[in-house]
């Protein structure tokens, strides 16, 4: 019969990219911005800064210190620092653009980290050279009728490589064709198109891959992030909701096939939501259907059955029966009825079943996992829901729904990585760290706005936003009220009103890639390790905790504007900074997924790199100066009185001494109080007096056994030790410092682990060898630790002693450890750690960040000390059931 | 009321035909109606002994639909029928048929009241899934002729082997849709159903085209073209092929996704465009999820029933692709001549009507189950009544 052809009804959808969005939105901002040029040092200053995780330890590019490095194998086909990649995913409505730019800050000369590294092998130790470049990923939107705000943006960053004829950009999309021309035209470079299924696929295997938490699970308003087993993804069904729905069985890279689809999908929902409300966008669409009650429009059970439930066959009196059933048998007008109920009712009617047909799928083809993705979710928690409901109520909860926090940049990404030799693909979930900029709480998931030029620009715009009278508080609008007939096929019970909007999505953040960083090798189990002490799915302690940081963060504004001179451009910035970080904790107050899975320690983070975006490098930089000065002075008192003592009664006031210093935290809002009322001495020695034993945590006698002071026979020394150290001042150079000289004169050689970035008033691995050198002059053992283990060499002092005198030759090292934050998350190290940890048969972790906030419950493959004083009386009380100022000594031996 | 034409035909049926065994189902837009119609002129020679508790009677089976938004009508019709017999009541059916009415569907709970209040009439409930498989079940075993594949424009009759009759999956198509897998008479199992029905088109269809009923809305997507409104493949890839994944450029991507592009008002749509698109989008659906619950039982036979599809040659030929395509050829979609009364029958089988295989009767030559040559749905039947 005619028309048969066409009627290949089946048919369905292949776009991942929907004609939602002819967004009329005001809020045209700049999201996933990096100005990477606001974050050029300032001249002068040796110490290696940066706007994001150092790099480290690139590959032969930045042993060399060359930044023409090209490598052969290299990322980057040209020969510019910080020009990149680009790939677009062209849709109906829709630009994903996916960019690459490369750290600028990277390979900063630095004789003593090189003659570190050289001494221990460190350089190349364990690995090939990168084949890939650290650098940024960058996920950003436009509107396809705007398109020429992407070419512009394309444009001013000069992504398309200007300077090269018919550069080539790798596309996807059905606009990969329909611009080719424009692109020509405009820009000058060539469309290669990359089929849309590759990359749909290439993108989402990437990201399960590559990005810890990205999937997830979102029942009843609840997100949950789950963590996939990279050795247990496949096979999985991956369900692309554009304008129409795919579905493709993935059994591999590169390995899938289309199994199924339905041409009912995100378009079908837009376009008979638009010619059924009248709506302008897509997204006033979704909005609307917050609102909404289906049970003015769709048919229930109840309606048929006279409000009784079916029970028979297991539907309840609020199943929907016939979706817009309830159309037909009144004689009303498409005017009398709500467009919240109508968008609602055709909400819940296409997301339904695209989640049965899913499930049907999945459940012939013997599939667990379903992943949705594609821009008609956009993280709209009602469909995620009710996509989530239909597949529970179907599967009776045998088969789950997951989604992906990148959904919309699966097909731009896919095309990114079809670039040869990119060496994504090589890419491990630790080399990937992802930062939210500034704009992120404002922007949400949206459109992208004017690009912005530099820091100034950045300022004016978080200050526009203050004067536009938008509420920093809550950027995020808040819910309505929930109203009737919500659900699924059935309702899926939200908890009470917090089924709220959250339309601004979830957000996409910059990608960093730092090919350097490792997994500490030490770690018992890698797999099921978290470093997360404090679970912030608790939303009391959410609460409690940006409630610290919230009044904390004045009293940071000073420190930081202090820092830089205190002029009227860094109270700008300070302000500035204020209001970001602000934003960002209001923005995870609403919606604490909105970033991923959210610890103590990201939270922590955040606001250093919130620091560093508005040229805030090191807020501390005086105070720890003048509290090393300080602490220095006082040490070779504190180093006659350690050695007039025996030695099994030295190691306990040494680990004394280290709790006592813990004291000195400007991270401690009860500690900074009490700085007012001495000198450091005094408060050092009025706390050591009162470390009194035994400690609410203290495992100090098996420490001391295994030390060798017990009655057992003694075990052999350490080989080699890894401190990771806390605080400036006292806490390093009166704690730490004296327990490093104690295990160096023992014959345990030393590693010294500080941040790579300063965060508050930590000490940093740039820092720490002049303060090794400055404690070397009144010391011996320290100096011939630090000699031998290079750290002298070319620290600014003159050692007028005659080399040959020195006592020891077990050397005493500084690494850094990779991270700028004050705790750590040993999934991602330097390398050069990673390196120096394959000797070491002893980890001590000190502070509150470290071995508290993080790390308390790490296990280790080596005997493990965790050393803290507990400054803060919630902490204490949840960790240890005990108080202020408690003392932790966790000794652990090796498991 | 809705079946214009069963409803002349029974108007102008003979005043003295007796009405009994009148089954309802009550469904969410519609209600079916079948009852037995016996002419008191030629009874049959048996029946005629009242004190028998066997009585074969020869009649028509009557089938009749009423909007249940108008169940008014349906009350006057009955009443009407009531107090027309009343008087002759004794001549052959026992007296308590009259107060009693075998009932299925949501209505018969939401209504009970109605019609106890109007007609004095108790409705006896019986449950709509079984009713459902009763009703095809008769249909596929006595009815010759019942299912037929529709291919091409032809609708081709299949035989039913009886004894390879199940499993099958019957998919209901009313407001909502039923997808019940059935094993024999009386063992099924509901395993499946989408809220995307009958009711949905009518619905949507409603309030996009201001048609006024469900027929019109049938009528009109006869003669729209869906492509106007629907995002082809071809919309997306400049008129190219998906050729990859076997995706012709006329295939729909997204069923009224052309709407999202096109920035026009509904108005500046074609309602048979609109009707017809919508026909497309929910008969496919149908398809494509019963194909899926089909080939997840393996199950080979898949029937079509309910008021939704009212013979629809665009419907059923959408549907039947559907299921051609996704199973690529394997299964196969039947359809029911008499679709929309199969809760109604599996109803009216469950009068005591007939107490050992009640039909096996008809099956035999002497009284075949003749089919309205008219094909108006009447069925001549002999049932064995036993009181």
């Amino acid at each position: 019969m005619d028309g048969l052809k066409d009627n290949q009804s089946d048919i369905d959808a292949i776009n991942n990219n929907i004609n939602e969005d002819n967004n009329n939105n005001n809020n045209n901002i700049t999201e996933k911005e990096d100005l990477e040029k606001d974050m050029v040092p300032p001249v002068g200053n040796s110490i290696h800064r940066s706007s994001s995780r150092p790099q480290l330890d690139l590959s032969g590019a930045a042993i060399q210190g060359n930044f023409e490095e090209r490598d052969p194998t290299i990322l980057l086909p040209n020969q510019s620092d910080d020009i990149s990649h680009l790939a677009l995913d062209i849709g109906g409505s829709l630009i994903k653009l996916v960019y690459f730019s490369r750290h600028e800050d990277r390979a900063v000369s630095d004789k003593r980290k090189m003659s570190t590294k050289e001494r221990f092998g460190v350089t190349n130790g364990n690995r090939r050279s990168f084949p890939i470049l650290g650098g940024r990923l960058h996920f950003v939107k436009f509107e396809t009728a705007k398109i020429n705000e992407c070419l512009e943006f394309i444009h001013s960053k000069q992504l398309h490589r200007a300077d090269v004829d018919n550069a080539v950009i790798k596309a996807t999309g059905g606009g990969a064709y329909k611009f080719a021309n424009l692109f020509k035209e405009k820009l000058g470079v060539v469309m290669d198109k990359e089929d849309e299924m590759n990359c749909l696929v290439a993108g989402a295997n990437f990201l399960l891959k590559a990005i810890r938490h990205e999937a997830f699970t979102h029942k009843e308003g609840h997100k949950e992030f789950v963590q996939i087993d990279h050795n247990d993804l496949y096979p999985y069904l991956l369900v692309n909701i554009g304008s129409g729905v795919s579905l493709i069985k993935v059994d591999g890279d590169g390995k899938f096939q289309r199994v199924s689809g339905t041409n009912v999908g995100g378009g079908t929902y837009w376009g008979l939501g638009r010619l059924l409300t009248k709506c302008k966008s897509f997204d006033e669409l979704l909005e609307l259907s917050q609102r909404g009650d289906n049970s003015s429009v769709d048919m229930l059970v109840g309606d048929i059955y006279g409000g009784l439930d079916y029970s028979k066959i297991g539907l309840s009196a609020s199943t929907i029966a016939s979706s817009f059933g309830k159309a037909i048998s009144e004689n009303k007008e498409i005017e009398d009825y709500r467009p919240e109920d109508i968008s609602l009712s055709l909400l819940r009617m296409i997301s339904y079943n695209i989640g049965q047909i899913s499930y049907l799928t999945a459940l012939q083809l013997g599939i667990k996992r379903i992943f949705f993705g594609g821009f008609f979710i956009r993280g709209h928690a009602y469909t995620m829901d009710t996509i989530s409901f239909a597949i529970q109520f179907w599967s009776k909860g045998g088969a789950e729904a997951m989604f992906l926090r990148h959904e919309g940049f699966l097909g731009a990404l896919g095309a990114f990585m079809s670039y040869e030799k990119h060496g994504l693909d090589d890419l491990m979930v630790h080399q990937l760290v992802e930062r939210f900029p500034m704009g992120a709480p404002y922007t949400g998931g949206k459109i992208h706005g004017p690009p912005l030029g530099d820091l100034n620009e950045k300022i004016s715009w978080m200050e526009k936003f203050v004067r536009k009278g938008i509420k920093i508080t809550a950027p995020v609008p808040m819910a309505s009220p929930r109203t009737t007939g919500l659900g699924g096929f059935e309702a899926p019970s939200s908890k009470g009103d917090a089924l709220r909007c959250d339309e601004s999505n979830l957000n996409v953040g910059v990608l960093h890639l730092v090919p350097s960083l490792e997994v500490f090798p030490l770690l018992a189990d890698p797999k099921t390790y978290e470093p997360n002490t404090i679970d912030l799915a608790d939303p009391n302690e959410l609460e409690y905790w940006f409630t610290v940081l919230s009044e904390h963060l004045p009293d940071l504004v000073d420190k930081a504007v202090a820092s830089e001179g205190g002029t009227d451009d860094a109270r700008r910035r300070g302000n500035a900074f204020a209001r970001a970080f602000s934003a960002h904790l209001a923005r995870l107050m609403e919606e604490p997924a909105a970033y991923g899975k959210l610890g103590l320690a990201n939270l922590l983070e955040l606001r250093e790199e919130c620091l560093r975006e508005f040229n805030f490098f090191d807020a501390y930089r005086t105070i720890k100066q003048r509290e090393n000065e300080a602490s220095l002075a006082v040490l070779p008192d504190l180093l006659i009185e350690l050695d007039s003592l025996s030695e099994e009664t030295r190691l306990l006031t040494l680990i004394e001494g280290v709790l006592a210093a813990n004291i000195f935290d400007w991270g401690s809002r009860a500690c900074v109080d009490l700085y007012h009322k001495g000198t450091i001495i005094e408060i050092y020695r009025m706390s050591r007096k009162k470390m009194q034993r035994p400690w609410r945590v203290d495992d100090f006698d098996a420490f001391k056994e295994r030390m060798g002071f017990g009655d057992k026979k003694p075990s052999p020394r350490h080989k080699r030790a890894l401190l990771f150290v806390d605080n400036s001042g006292a806490d390093v150079v009166l704690g730490m410092l004296p327990l490093a000289r104690e295990l160096l004169r023992r014959g345990t050689e030393v590693v010294l682990v500080a941040n790579s970035l300063p965060a508050l008033n930590d000490v940093t691995a740039m820092e720490l060898p002049e303060i090794v050198a400055e404690a070397a002059k009144h010391c011996d053992i320290l100096r011939g630790a630090a000699e031998a283990g290079g750290l002298l060499m070319d620290a600014m002092i003159n050692t007028q002693d005659n080399p040959s005198e020195k006592l020891s030759s077990t050397p005493l090292m500084v690494v850094e450890n990779g991270c700028g934050s004050p705790c750590i998350d040993l999934r991602q190290v330097s390398s050069e750690l990673a390196a120096v940890a394959k000797e070491a048969d002893l980890v001590i972790l000190e502070g509150m960040g470290r071995a508290l906030h993080t790390n308390y419950n790490a296990q280790f493959k080596c005997d493990a000390l965790k050393l803290a004083m507990v400054k803060n009386q919630r902490l204490a009380e949840k960790l240890i059931k005990g108080n202020i100022y408690d003392c932790v000594c966790r000794y652990e031996p090796a498991s | 009321m809705d079946d214009g034409d069963t409803i002349n035909e029974l108007n102008s049926s003979s005043p003295l035909d007796q009405i009994s065994h009148l089954a309802l189902d009550i469904g969410g837009s519609l209600i079916k109606m079948v009852y037995l119609s016996t002419n008191r002129e030629k009874p049959v020679d048996k029946t005629q002994n009242s004190s028998s508790k066997d009585n074969l009677l020869s009649g028509r089976l009557y089938f009749l639909m009423f909007e249940t938004s108008k169940i008014n009508e349906c009350l006057d019709f009955i009443s009407s029928k009531q107090l027309h017999y009343r008087g002759v009541q004794q001549n052959g059916f026992p007296a308590s048929d009259n107060n009693t009415i075998k009932a299925t569907g949501g209505g018969a709970f939401k209504f009970a009241d109605l019609f106890k209040e109007k007609l004095g009439i108790s409705l006896d409930k019986v449950d709509e899934m079984g009713s459902l498989v009763s009703g095809a079940n008769f249909l596929l075993k006595s009815v010759p002729s019942e299912a037929f594949t529709y291919v091409n424009g032809q609708r081709n009759y299949e035989q039913i082997d009886h004894n390879d009759l199940y499993p099958y999956l019957l998919v209901n198509i009313g407001s909502g849709v039923s997808m019940i897998k059935v094993d024999g008479d009386g063992k099924f199992e509901r395993v499946s159903g989408t809220s995307v029905g009958g009711g949905t088109f009518w619905g949507l269809g409603k309030l996009l085209t201001k048609c006024k009923s469900f027929d019109d809305l049938l009528e009109m997507s006869h003669q729209g073209n869906n492509r106007v409104i629907d995002m082809l493949v071809g919309d997306i890839y400049g008129g190219m092929d998906y050729l990859k994944i076997g995706l012709s450029s006329t295939a729909i991507a997204s069923s009224f996704g052309k709407a999202v592009l096109d920035n026009k008002e509904l108005e500046e749509y074609k309602p048979e465009d609109v009707a017809r698109s919508l026909l497309r989008m929910i008969s496919n659906n149908i398809g494509q999820i019963a194909y899926l619950n089909a080939l997840r039982f393996g199950l080979k036979k898949i029937f079509f029933g309910g008021y939704f599809i009212r013979g629809h040659a665009y419907t059923m030929d959408t549907i039947s692709v559907a299921v051609d395509f996704w199973s690529k050829g394997e299964a196969k979609a039947m359809f029911l001549r008499h679709e929309g009364f199969l809760g109604a029958l599996g109803a009216f089988t469950n009068y005591q009507l007939v107490e050992e295989s009640p039909f096996t009767t008809m099956d035999d030559n002497r009284y075949p189950l003749v089919e309205d040559l008219n094909d108006n749905g009447i069925i001549e039947c002999r049932v064995r009544a036993s009181s």
